[in-house]
């Protein structure tokens, strides 16, 4: 910490570096770390009154914990529910994301290969636009164009495709969308900077050589886009578990995502150690899932960029 | 270009003592010590990595020496900053500020000191007219030619009122015809201004040009100091005899030295007489292994059958260059150069065997040592 | 060989595909702003109208949020750029391996959940609060206050990766030739590296505000009592569709394309080619001029706000009434002629909305079967879940639709729909 002031002041003279010193201090530890660590605590506690709260029944448990995994009973069983909406929120965030993936790759390598100057800035901004609108407002699109007299409907039953009304919400299928539509542009930019560096000499040079269209992309293009692809995966990933408008607007009346669970329990619940408890849980299981992917797939996290 | 009225120029020595740097378990310098005289123009002259522009960083001030003095004008500049120093820089991408203008650039360093806005500009356009880009202060710099941003960066440069110039290989983002151009360019500057030039170069062309002394430096050290045609025909370690100019090297044993000629057997069937040199490095003993350097130009085709130092080699290819022909040859599978100049009197054919010889005072005999990498 | 004609249509029809799912719904929700029907559809069409923008200007929460908003965007502005700037500078300065750690930690509020952010800060202050034994009007416990520093913790590293980008291509040796050239540190700081990041400044700003009045899932905890336009629009959302949330798009569409076609005219004007063509024509570079470009979208704005001011609908939505009264007038005989079973929902949506004079929305509005509001009600968990949050958060499902309404057909068909 001196040696880096002492550096920085060489660098910077003496009123920059207090300056630089001061911001990223108080952001990293008043603002990231310290926040975190007083919920890790705050979960550790019994939810207590005010009062009580330091006094002698302020003491650590487990109990915010026990009660994710066994429930409010003693008899050891397992919370299912609960479980049960943690798994299936993050089978769909991995869903979301391969489907965010699959989508965005083509328009990516179209983007970073075949258009240049003014098309691809066009491009591009017709990209970031949809972004720039209201993330409660784009649920609320999705909501409309699925309803049981939205567009989708009219149109599937005006083709004849089904002939009562599907109930897309129930079906999360509407949430599905909203969700793959909110983070687009987290896995195309990514995508667009990893493979715009490619030097496009490389791809015609394995066409050359025989290639063909499959290979150029399995054994050219996505060994290099890889950083590229894990970023995007990592942060679509990452925002879709954390989500929570899109769920509580587009989410089936049976279905919860699990950050609702957390925003149940501060705020309609009132018990913040628990739910400082859920959050820490969320927080925990997708670092764990996005490390093990990163190491079966071989990427470090120094490579992640945006 | 006259540089009279200028600005008052001061020219300090520079003196190096016993200067290391070292990053971590890396040694950039080891041990440099060395005088520099005012209104000298001295190079640095090595390989990239070789550790010249770190030392150059230390003399500027924003490198500090591990262990070592840096002192000008006799002064330790120990803890003094570069914004402290008399010295300014010519980096070497030139390091112009691309959001301002020329004007703007060249009065920068007054800028800094407080200048008042009146007076800087009348001096930049008095360094504009000295370097002959008269009224083109308001350009930008990337409207500039890359000849033009050169003496703009030259021109700032001297509006410090600096008493070293130091030029971080300046010319190698030029091309060959500006490159040589500068280079005469330079030398007049410096002579005009007599300020102390320290310069960067990897290019053994421009430190052999332009140069009062050379110091060629390998790996963090320095192998020799001395004039261009010292370091050129005197080379005191096998680095130097292979990095500067090209060379032929022969691999061999010291038979008899008597302080002014050695006998060396090289394996080709000839005893080859070399004058030993004071400059010449260490001395060699009878029995020490060594290594033989003869120029391709001090390669000469045999005139009479019994001249001295002669060997037998046969014809491999010729590379031509127009003025000169390189003729590679083959002595016992050891490949040798000779350069001819083109006159048209020299026929070399591929059957004969062709027998070479060369001049005693034009061999080189040194300790085995590391050897440039082609 | 490549082979060209077939395959070389198929990334166009790819994009154009692409893009349809990305303006699409946007689109759908623009046209529904301007349908005179209670919920937002595009068929069937009943009135073209203005009146949704009207309920929205009369809307003094929407404007109470909005104002909190702009509050927060410019103290979320004010305190990320800095330290964003900070953090950009500082990694551009540390060796690589200092570099990798510090990234890891500068980066992690991206990838953190929004929801713990928000959590997290609101604890932490809430806990400082109490050691302090500050007064419950202190800032510790004050929404605006704490939605800064949430929004600030992970909007600091989206500038700083906007910071990162440009401070990348900066040639560190400007700045020792400005030291070298007498320059003092922080002489060289200010006039030579602050001026380079310049435009980095601006983006990020623009950058920082946008998602900062976008934020929900870090504002819904640290708002505390207080709200913004998001938290405001969330609500509304939740707690029925309204057309005129779609009206409120429409707003924000526009000012976002007015905007990017600003931006997109100001690239083209500056361009190379463009300063050629118009160098010899005066007219076309001042028609051309980003200022110009802007006081015709200016005007076309001004217009479409005096046209929604004016644009009188009345007579067609009483029209439109007068037909469904009928419509239902019809049914109501049919139905008495026909056996008083329950009609299968799903075999009516067609005939659209019926109960047309219900149009207060005393019920609760769930023209998807699925009310809304029933999600976060109580009995949904209960049945596993043991300890029941005591309180719903649902924004007010009216007993008459709680959970069993969901399954009841005329929910689908009905009233809600409205």
């Amino acid at each position: 910490m001196r040696d880096l002031f002492y550096d920085l002041v060489k660098r910077n003279g003496m009123a920059v570096s207090i300056y630089l010193m001061v911001a990223v201090s108080l952001w990293v530890f008043l603002l990231i770390i310290l926040p975190q660590l007083t919920m890790l605590d705050y979960s550790f506690r019994f939810n207590l009154p005010p009062g009580k709260i330091g006094g002698p029944e302020d003491v650590y448990t487990l109990d915010q914990y026990r009660y994710f995994f066994q429930g409010s009973g003693s008899s050891g069983g397992l919370n299912t529910l609960d479980i049960g909406i943690l798994f299936k929120t993050l089978m769909s965030a991995v869903f979301v994301t391969v489907f965010d993936l699959l989508i965005c790759y083509p328009v990516a390598f179209v983007l970073a290969k075949s258009s240049t100057g003014a098309k691809a800035r066009l491009l591009v901004l017709a990209l970031i636009v949809p972004y720039w609108i209201n993330e409660i407002l784009r649920a609320f699109a999705f909501r409309i164009l699925f309803g049981s007299t939205g567009v989708i409907n009219e149109v599937g039953m005006g083709l004849g495709l089904f002939d009562s009304p599907v109930d897309f919400i129930r079906e999360d299928v509407a949430l599905y969308a909203g969700l793959a539509y909110a983070y687009i542009l987290l896995m195309i930019f990514p995508l667009y900077n990893a493979i715009e560096s490619l030097d496009r000499n490389q791809i015609e040079a394995a066409q050359d050589m025989g290639a063909n269209w499959w290979q150029v992309h399995s054994k050219v293009v996505i060994p290099y886009a890889k950083p590229g692809i894990a970023s995007g995966m990592t942060m679509v990933f990452m925002l879709t578990a954390g989500a929570l408008a899109a769920p509580q607007i587009l989410g089936g009346p049976s279905n919860l995502w699990f950050t609702q669970l957390v925003y149940q329990w501060f705020n309609s619940g009132g018990n913040w150690p628990r739910g400082s408890a859920y959050a820490m849980i969320l927080l925990v299981v997708c670092i764990a899932l996005v490390l093990l992917t990163m190491r079966i797939f071989k990427v470090s996290i120094g490579e992640i960029k945006r | 270009m006259t540089f009279a009225g200028v600005g008052t120029f001061m020219t300090k020595e520079i003196s190096l003592e016993h200067v290391w740097v070292e990053f971590g378990e890396f040694t950039a310098v080891q041990k440099a010590n060395l005088n520099i005289a005012g209104g000298e123009f001295f190079s640095f002259l090595g390989p990239s990595g070789c550790g010249k522009t770190t030392l150059l960083r230390c003399i500027s001030g924003f490198q500090e020496p591990t262990r070592g003095l840096v002192k000008i004008g006799g002064k330790d500049m120990k803890g003094v900053g570069p914004n402290k120093r008399p010295t300014a820089l010519i980096f070497q991408n030139l390091a112009l500020f691309p959001l301002r203008s020329v004007a703007d650039n060249i009065s920068f360093p007054l800028e800094v000191r407080g200048v008042d806005k009146k007076t800087r500009r009348k001096r930049a356009d008095e360094l504009l007219e000295l370097i002959a880009l008269p009224g083109q202060g308001d350009k930008k710099v990337s409207e500039l030619s890359g000849g033009q941003k050169q003496r703009v960066a030259i021109a700032r440069a001297l509006a410090v009122e600096p008493d070293i110039l130091l030029l971080d290989e300046p010319l190698s983002a030029l091309d060959l015809k500006l490159r040589q151009h500068m280079r005469t360019e330079l030398r007049a500057i410096q002579k005009q201004v007599g300020l102390t030039f320290i310069y960067i170069t990897h290019d053994q062309g421009e430190a052999l040009t332009m140069s009062d002394r050379i110091a060629v430096m390998n790996k963090g050290k320095i192998e020799q100091i001395g004039d261009g045609k010292t370091i050129y025909d005197h080379p005191s370690t096998s680095f130097v005899a292979s990095f500067v100019g090209e060379n032929n090297v022969l691999e061999g044993t010291v038979l008899t030295n008597d302080g002014k000629m050695m006998q060396i057997d090289a394996g080709l069937g000839t005893l080859f007489h070399v004058e030993s040199h004071p400059a010449g490095g260490p001395a060699l003993a009878p029995g020490d292994a060594c290594q033989l350097f003869v120029r391709p130009e001090a390669l000469k085709i045999a005139k009479s059958d019994n001249s001295l130092n002669q060997f037998e080699t046969r014809f491999v290819t010729e590379e031509f260059e127009g003025n000169m022909r390189h003729i590679v040859l083959d002595a016992q599978g050891k490949k040798l150069k000779l350069s001819l100049i083109n006159d048209g009197t020299h026929s070399i054919g591929a059957s004969a065997p062709v027998k070479l010889d060369f001049a005693p005072a034009l061999g080189i005999a040194l300790k085995p040592g590391e050897l440039a990498s082609a | 060989m490549k082979i060209k004609s077939p395959t070389a249509v198929i990334p166009g029809i790819y994009l154009a595909l692409f893009f349809a799912y990305l303006f699409g719904p946007l689109i759908i929700m623009v046209i529904t702003a301007f349908n005179s029907s209670n919920f937002p559809r595009v068929s069937p069409w009943e009135c073209f109208t203005t009146d949704w923008f009207g309920k929205l200007v009369a809307d003094d929460k929407l404007i109470e949020g909005l104002g909190n908003s702009l509050l927060i965007g410019v103290g979320v502005v004010a305190v990320a750029i800095p330290i964003g700037l900070a953090a950009a500078i500082m990694l551009s300065q540390v060796g690589p391996r200092l570099r990798a750690s510090l990234y890891t930690i500068f980066i992690a509020p991206i990838l953190v959940p929004g929801v713990v952010i928000g959590l997290s800060t609101l604890i932490f202050w809430d806990r400082i609060g109490t050691f302090f034994n500050a007064p419950y009007e202190s800032f510790f416990y004050d929404g605006t206050f704490l939605t800064i520093f949430g929004q600030v913790t992970f909007i600091a590293a989206y500038s700083m990766l906007v910071f990162l980008s440009r401070i990348q291509r900066f040639d560190t040796t400007l700045t020792e030739a400005a030291l070298d050239m007498g320059a003092t540190p922080t002489q060289a700081f200010v006039k030579v590296l602050l001026p380079f990041m310049a435009p980095a400044i601006g983006s990020a700003t623009v950058l920082a505000f946008l998602a900062s009045l976008e934020n929900y899932n870090t504002t819904v905890f640290t708002i505390v009592s207080s709200s913004t336009f998001t938290t405001v629009l969330s609500s509304k959302v939740r707690y029925g569709l309204d057309p005129s949330i779609s009206a409120v798009a429409v707003i924000i569409i526009s000012i976002t394309l007015i905007g990017a076609i600003i931006y997109e005219c100001r690239n083209r004007y500056h361009s190379k080619g463009w300063s050629l063509v118009v160098a010899e024509r005066p007219v076309l570079k001042v028609a051309t001029h980003p200022g110009s470009v802007a006081a015709v979208l200016g005007l076309l704005a001004i217009g479409a706000v005096l046209f929604i001011q004016n644009h009188d609908s009345s007579a067609c939505t009483a029209q439109i009434l007068e037909d469904k009264r009928a419509i239902q007038q019809k049914l109501m005989e049919q139905q008495s002629l026909d056996t008083p079973a329950v009609t299968p929902a799903p075999t009516t949506p067609k005939l659209g909305p019926l109960g047309g004079e219900d149009t207060g929305g005393t019920s609760a509005p769930s023209p998807f079967g699925g009310n809304a509001g029933s999600i976060f009600s109580p009995e949904n968990l209960s049945g596993s879940a043991g300890s029941t949050p005591s309180t719903s958060d649902a924004p007010t499902s009216p007993p008459s639709s709680g959970v069993g309404g969901i399954f009841a057909p005329e929910n689908l068909t009905g009233s809600g729909a409205n």
